[in-house]
């Protein structure tokens, strides 16, 4: 597995990568909905896999002493660990926040761990649709991304628009609620631990969601013929 | 002892089915795999290797399932697939290098000779090298790491006639110890002649024979005779090709030795190719 991975870090990441790995200086915009950063980092796995059917990864993986399988979860483990990268630099920028930006985003969630957790439900959407769907033929990287945007796009609307919707009815206790509790850094100790088990329960669905996403494409990419 | 044994091998496809192939390869030799384009060499070679999955058959390596045990006997198995073409923009040196990753027993002076015999430069880029030198670079990967069993899908297509002569002396060294074999696909029949100790022929899916390459050759006669033989001896003939004079054409050694009247030559493996490939049998000089 250490050698597929430093396969995938050396031929295929796409130079681009590190680009939409710096968008996450969009969490530093003022009143933004702060979830579309994470669209980017999906269009840069795009890429990647864009990049390796291109350039004959799945032969040139074919002719090496590993099963389709490995080859399979050598993929599902480098979208992982760019996902991680993306989480602890959006931790970074919320950590940054503090200091440099005003309170309160009226653009959607705020810097916080629940806006860490949205972005974890996030990833396990587009990896739960995008890495099975685009393993069903191993080289349809366009139609298996434009199903994971589709899913990705519906939850930032419904996260984002659940907070804009949280700040402008204020006075409506249940959204009262979630905006002191979900909302911006907690402040009290009843806000920490909702957060937290919010990103828990998010860390886990990622998780869960990502290990079904891996099984799910290996079996499929079992059928499929190299060609 | 066979170091590759492939049994009722099928897989069906929309238009093409591989039809219960059989063969196997015995260590220390070199078995040439002969078809036209699209009889099946390929999908046959992916089959062997689960890259493509056949829907009934048996692959042994080493007397051992290789489709239950793939990763171990993928690291004994050095492939190719036609030309190096994967990561156009990627330097030699970063391909070897993440290759070389795979394999415990990699040797790196034996790449770096071969390197050097092939006169490859580790630091252009795969879009810089012609497709022969694709190719050498190619083998290079697969010769490094002590491969028990070579398979070579058209190993020697872009290569320039001093090449292909050098890699086929290659082959030969390769297997002289007794323990490496080669399977190696191609339609260039010429090099099969000088290097090739066994033949596996494949036509439309089905294997027609799989034999020492002498008794392959021995099996056919060359015969020409005039036009008015023809007629006579069309039965016989597996294909010929009609002209003003008369004909020539391929005819099995025993149907030849009763031809007295023909002149009778010793079949070479293009002719016998050629002549079993042709659709209806014959082929006139003025069509």
């Amino acid at each position: 597995m250490k050698a597929l991975l430093n396969k995938e870090l050396r031929l295929c990441m796409h130079p681009t990568v590190f680009i939409y790995l710096g968008l996450v200086l969009m969490l530093l915009i003022p009143n933004y909905p702060y979830l579309v950063s994470c669209f980017f980092v999906c269009n840069a796995i795009f890429f990647v896999f864009q990049q390796s059917r291109e350039n004959g990864d799945a032969l040139y993986t074919a002719m090496l002493p590993v099963s389709k399988a490995q080859a399979v979860r050598a993929k599902c483990l480098f979208v992982v660990l760019f996902e991680a990268v993306d989480l602890v630099l959006m931790a970074g920028m919320c950590a940054l926040s503090i200091v440099a930006m005003p309170p309160h985003n009226a653009g959607g969630t705020d810097h916080g761990l629940s806006l860490l957790a949205f972005a974890l439900v996030l990833f396990a959407i587009f990896n739960l649709i995008f890495l099975p769907s685009f393993y069903k033929s191993g080289y349809k990287a366009g139609s298996a991304f434009l199903k994971g945007a589709i899913g990705v796009w519906i939850w930032i609307v419904i996260a984002e628009g659940m907070m804009i919707a949280s700040a402008a009815a204020g006075s409506v206790p249940f959204f009262r609620f979630l905006q002191e509790t979900v909302d911006c850094f907690p402040q009290t100790k009843a806000a920490w631990t909702v957060q937290g088990i919010l990103f828990g329960a998010a860390l886990l669905l990622w998780a869960l969601g990502t290990l079904l996403a891996m099984h799910l494409s290996v079996q499929r990419y079992e059928k499929v013929d190299v060609q | 002892m066979n170091i590759l044994q492939v049994e009722h091998l099928n897989k069906q496809y929309p238009g093409f089915r591989l039809d219960d192939v059989s063969f196997s390869v015995e260590e220390g030799s070199i078995m040439g795999f002969i078809g036209r384009n699209g009889a099946g060499k390929t999908t046959t070679i992916k089959s062997i290797l689960n890259l493509v999955h056949a829907d009934g058959g048996s692959v042994r390596f080493l007397g051992s399932d290789l489709w239950a045990n793939e990763t171990a006997c993928r690291k004994q198995i050095g492939l190719v697939l036609g030309m190096f073409s994967y990561y156009p923009r990627k330097k030699l040196s970063t391909i070897a290098d993440v290759t070389r990753r795979f394999y415990a027993d990699w040797d790196e002076d034996l790449y770096q000779q071969l390197l050097r015999r092939f006169s490859l430069d580790p630091e252009k880029k795969i879009n810089e090298l012609s497709q022969g030198m694709r190719v050498k670079f190619s083998l290079a990967l697969a010769l490094s790491h002590d491969a028990r069993l070579l398979i070579l899908d058209e190993p020697t297509s872009g290569l320039d006639p001093v090449s292909r002569d050098e890699l086929l002396d290659i082959f030969r060294t390769i297997i002289e110890d007794g323990a490496h074999s080669i399977l190696f696909s191609t339609h260039i029949i010429s090099d099969l002649e000088k290097c090739a100790d066994y033949i596996t022929y494949i036509k439309g899916g089905k294997i027609l024979c799989s034999t020492d390459a002498e008794s392959f050759k021995d099996a056919y006669r060359l015969v020409s005779g005039e036009a008015e033989q023809l007629e006579r001896y069309r039965k016989q003939l597996v294909g010929y090709r009609a002209h003003a004079f008369g004909f020539t054409g391929l005819m099995p050694r025993d149907d030849a030795a009763r031809a007295t009247d023909l002149k009778i030559a010793p079949a070479d493996m293009e002719s016998i190719m050629i002549y079993t490939e042709k659709e209806d049998g014959h082929e006139s000089a003025a069509e």
